[in-house]
Order: structure tokens, then sequence, then C-alpha cells
């Protein structure tokens, strides 16, 4: 089977004291496996929402969520760990280092809840910290590092679980447009080596580098 | 992962290094007091019991006044008289009856004349039940024997009262000289070792007191209950006070060995139990210190949270997180603790040494350490177990939305 993701009438709803917001709006789609998809969307429109039901950071208020064939929607807050810690590379517009580690130290995190030692995950993000080419830069703290670099650092973080899928919101929303380039041809890179990628996005010059586009407003697929 | 969770406490101490020191101290000041006062206590504890185990099981000691009241009786000068005396031998399974009058007097030797505190006892039958049934024994020397104007001296008098006097030397006491035939092994207290024991005529002579102890040991015969004899003693004195002396209440206190060992062990326990609850407190202060810390430290953490998570952290992981900081905290205040409370216990030892106002040991054991680390660890684990289920609660997408 090539699907990795389905979304049936998904529905997300918040209650902002007596307020009911919609944020997503029976939505369907489906995700294949080894596709660069982007979601396209303005501000407001549902999503960031999105990926985070897809990426199973969050559940939807209604509706079902397949990951790999099965339904992820009613899955415990464990569970769903489980499947990022092991599937999903997460790459977040605000980059989301831990401001206290080193680089090295922030792409080691996420093998230490795979049951990986520090000493056994240093090896492996030394490896992707290189790939990412920031062999000079890894004993230095996010604080020392450009936006770019960053960006590089939370890539190399979401590669090294080997996860089936990147997801990425705004990877290029704080960095400038060179280095947004490279952040985008990097996932294309990854894309080319089978990984699927999600990156959702309200720039237009990037769906350039997708496969397939998914246009999202007022919370509903267009 | 165990080992990470370690790592990953420490790392986050040392970025708040300053609140975490704080903390820390609110443990320190409770396993410090628990420390020093439990060895102090415990030494107090072991002293006694040591000095009172000496002592054979059938012994009975008797004194003037209720028991209860001691020390009043003792600072009002309540004697047992001769008659006393003469009643106690008189009552059946009575062996043997050892007074010890006390008194201060100037002692003399080469030259230097000091105050020290003299008894008396009778070297021909008291000896004997000192060896035998008290378990006392000379280091140096013999014991001294009757008529012959010797002297026995405790074990610290060589080294602290006359420094370098020997087995040999001569000393006078009120212008009488007697010879040192013996220095006396420990008794377990600075008092004591520091008294020097005189034959009980050469006592009556020098100091002018005829008759009267503060205290006398009486040794049964082999066979006879401590309890009979103790109830016969009670009943004599009784008899003797209210019909030679027309007492309306006479009041003595007649306790065997045994018993005042038990006594001595149970006020000893008390004397724990209250120290341990008062430390406790300043414990639980310290751990409501630790709740606080970790809470706020889980509020500065949240987008922290939110990132573990994202990247695969179950809620078993986030608990051990924290949880092994609030104990980390908790165990380097034990750890603090236990170092200062031994250092202050130590001190006071030595305080005590040099100024021999009364003898007191630290007594710190294994036991009270580990017991001191455990109970910090676990302070710590459980002030931070609430705090670490909030942190392990949080959604994902709430924490990482959270600025």
């Amino acid at each position: 089977m090539n699907q990795l993701l389905k979304l049936e009438d998904v529905w997300k709803i918040y209650h902002l004291g007596k307020v009911k917001v919609e944020v997503l709006c029976g939505v369907s789609l489906e995700v294949n496996k080894g596709e660069f998809t982007a979601v396209l969307g303005p501000s407001g429109s549902g999503k960031s929402t999105l990926l985070n039901v897809m990426s199973c950071l969050d559940i939807p208020t209604s509706g079902k969520v397949s990951f790999e064939g099965e339904d992820v929607s009613n899955m415990s807050e464990d569970e769903l760990a489980s499947i990022r810690g092991k599937k999903i590379g997460f790459v977040f517009q605000q980059f989301n280092l831990l401001s206290h580690l080193t680089a090295l130290q922030n792409v080691i995190l996420p093998t230490l809840f795979q049951g990986f030692t520090e000493k056994e995950g240093e090896k492996k993000a030394t490896e992707f910290l290189n790939s990412v080419g920031l062999e000079s830069r890894i004993n230095h703290r996010p604080g020392e590092l450009s936006g770019g670099e960053r960006q590089r650092v939370a890539i190399a973080r979401s590669l090294i679980n080997n996860p089936d899928v990147i997801v990425a919101d705004e990877p290029t929303g704080n960095v400038d447009s060179k280095t947004g380039i490279k952040i985008m041809e990097v996932l294309k890179d990854l894309n080319k080596q089978g990984k699927t990628v999600i990156i959702v996005t309200h720039d237009k010059d990037l769906v350039s580098y997708a496969h397939r586009v998914i246009n999202i407003k007022d919370g509903k697929v267009q | 992962m165990i080992k990470e969770y370690f790592r990953i406490a420490f790392r986050n101490m040392k970025v708040r290094s300053l609140r975490s020191w704080l903390t820390i101290l609110g443990i320190v000041i409770g396993i410090f007091l628990i420390t020093s006062l439990m060895s102090l206590s415990e030494g107090l504890k072991n002293s006694v019991m040591a000095e009172l185990q000496m002592m054979g099981g059938n012994l009975i000691m008797v004194m003037p006044g209720d028991m209860n009241d001691m020390f009043t009786n003792f600072i009002g000068g309540m004697q047992l008289e001769n008659r006393d005396i003469r009643a106690i031998e008189k009552v059946r399974g009575v062996d043997l009856v050892l007074e010890m009058p006390l008194e201060a007097e100037i002692v003399r030797y080469n030259n230097e004349s000091k105050t020290s505190l003299i008894y008396g006892i009778s070297y021909d039958s008291g000896i004997q039940l000192l060896k035998e049934d008290m378990g006392w024994e000379t280091v140096d020397g013999r014991f001294p024997y009757s008529g012959r104007r010797e002297v026995m001296v405790g074990n610290l008098v060589p080294k602290d009262i006359f420094p370098g006097i020997e087995v040999g030397d001569e000393i006078s006491v009120k212008g009488k000289k007697f010879v040192v035939s013996g220095v006396l092994r420990s008794l377990g207290n600075r008092q004591d070792d520091s008294t020097i024991a005189l034959d009980i005529n050469d006592f009556r002579d020098i100091t002018g007191q005829r008759e009267g102890t503060p205290m006398a040991v009486v040794r049964i015969v082999d066979g006879y209950e401590v309890g009979f004899v103790e109830e016969g003693i009670r009943y004599a004195l009784e008899e003797t006070r209210v019909r030679e002396r027309g007492e309306d209440a006479p009041s003595f206190s007649v306790v065997s060995s045994d018993a005042v060992a038990d006594m001595v062990g149970n006020i000893m326990g008390i004397l724990q139990a209250v120290v341990i609850a008062f430390a406790s407190i300043a414990i639980v202060v310290g751990g409501i210190g630790i709740t606080n810390t970790m809470y706020t430290s889980v509020r500065e953490r949240t987008k922290e949270i939110g990132i573990l998570k994202a990247v695969g952290a179950k809620k078993k992981h986030i608990t051990s997180i924290f949880l092994v900081e609030s104990g980390v905290i908790g165990f380097i205040g034990g750890v603090g603790g236990v170092v200062l409370g031994i250092l202050l216990a130590k001190s006071i030892e030595m305080f005590f040494q040099i100024h021999p106002v009364f003898f007191i040991e630290a007594h710190v054991s294994f036991s009270l350490m580990f017991f001191a680390l455990g109970f910090s660890f676990l302070v710590g684990c459980i002030s931070g177990f609430f705090p670490s289920r909030s942190a392990a609660k949080m959604e994902p997408v709430d924490a990482l939305r959270y600025e």
C-alpha cells in the first residue's frame, strides 16, 4: 500500500469560553509515501492545526485519521508519542531548539526516548550535523548560531531517528530568502532519498518544490 | 536511560543554579539538624548505656527523694544517713551496701592545686563490688588497699587534671598525703573519669562528713529475686524514717540496675523521637521549597516539555526527568546536610573535650547517614511528584504554543 496518511471528515473545534471556534471543518485528504506535499493557506486558515493532526501531535474532535493504515484518532498520548518518536521528524518555524543545549545535544535528544544512551546518539548526531554542513558548529548553543544554522540543526534533529515522514511548519518563516532556498533544497534532497515531506506554508514560492499542493482556507480544503 | 535522566537533571540545575542551590539549602538545613542532633543524642545514649551495662543485674540503687526529681534532690543535698544504711543492710537478701559520698576538695600535686571531685568508698568491701559487679578495671597500677593512704584516679586525671601524674606519685588532699595506686579505665563520662577515689575513712576524716551519701549501691545475695529485695529495702527505709524520725511521708527511690537501664533507654528514645520530629518539620519546609521550585520549573519549561513530547517523549519520560531532578536536589541537600551535621557534631564533641564541662561523644553511624541520604532523596522525589505529573499531563500542542 502506498498510502501513508488518510484524513476522513476531520473536525477540530476549540471552545474558548462560550465561543465555539471551528478550526478544521470536515477535512478529508490523503498523503502517499514518498510524496512532497505542501499545505498552503493564509494566516488563520487552520493549516498548522491540520499539520498537528496529520503529524500525531494532536487528535481531531471528530473524524478519522489513519497513519500507515492504523487509526490514530483515538490513540492515547503515549501511543501517539511512540509514533512521533519513531516515524515522524519535526521542523518548526521557531526552530524549537533547547537554548541551554549545544547543537549536538539538541540533535541527540530524540534518541534518548528510543532507548539510546547519549554516547550512542552522539555518533549518529555528528553524522547528521555533518550532512547538513554544521560539522564546525556542533558544540555551539542555538544562541550562537544563525537562523539558517538553527534550522539545519532542527532538520538534523528531525532525521536522527530515521523517520518516514518529515513535517515542517513554515520551515523558512524565520530565515532570509537565500537561507530559505537552502533549507528547501535540503528538504527536497530528503524527499529524493525516499522521505515523505509535508510542509505548511503561506509562501506561494515554496509550493514549486512540492509534488502536490493542498490549499486550505477557513478550515476547509479547497 | 536513568543515566541520561541524571545528566538532564544536572544540566537543568546548572542552568538555574542560584535557584537550585537555594532550594538545596532548604533540605541541607533539615538534614543537618537530623544528622547533628541524632549523632549527638546517639553518642550520649551509647555512653550512658555503656556505663549502665557495666553494672551487673544483681545491683539495686537507693537514693533519697523521688526518682523523678533527682536533680532537686541532689542540689538540695538530700542524703541517706547511717541509720538508713544500717536498715538496708538488715534486709533479707542484701549482701553488701556501698556508700559513695562525694565532695569537691582542693587537691595538690607537684605544687599545683586544683579543685577536684573526690569520693569515698570502702576499700575493704566496695572495691570488690566495683570490680566484680560494675566492671571497673585499672589501666595502670592496681586497686588501692585499705589502711595504706592510697587513692585511685579516674582515666582523665593524668590527662586533664594533673597532666603527667603516674602510679606511685604523691598527692595531697587538705594537707594529707596519698599515693596514687592505680588509674581507672574510662567509666564512659567525663565527670566520673575526672574524680579521685579515697578510702571512706580517709574521706570522712578529710571532709568532716561523719555520715551521709547521696546514693548507695546494694548488691543482693545470689538466688534472691531483685524485686523481692527492692520491696524489702523500701519497707525497711519507710519503717526507719517513720519510726525513728517521725516523717509523714518518707520518700526514697529504690531501683534495680536493669530498671535504670530501661528508664534511661526510654528517655533517650523519647529524646531522639523529639529530635526527629522537629528536624522533620524543617525537612517538610525544605520539601515544600522543592515543590515550589519544580512547579516554577515546569511552568518555565513548558515549551521544552512540548519539544520533548514532539520528538517522542512519553509521559513516563517527562515524569522521570522532573522526578529525578527533584530527587537529585533532595539528595544533594542530604549530602550537604550530612557533611555539615557531622562537622557540627564532631566540633561539639571536640569543644567538650577541650572544655570538659561534661562528656559527649558524636556517634555518626552509617545507618544514620544512609537514612539521612535516603530520606532526603525520598523527600525530593515526593516533593517533585505533583509538579512532574502536571508536566507529563501537558498536551504537546499546547505546550509548544506556550510563550
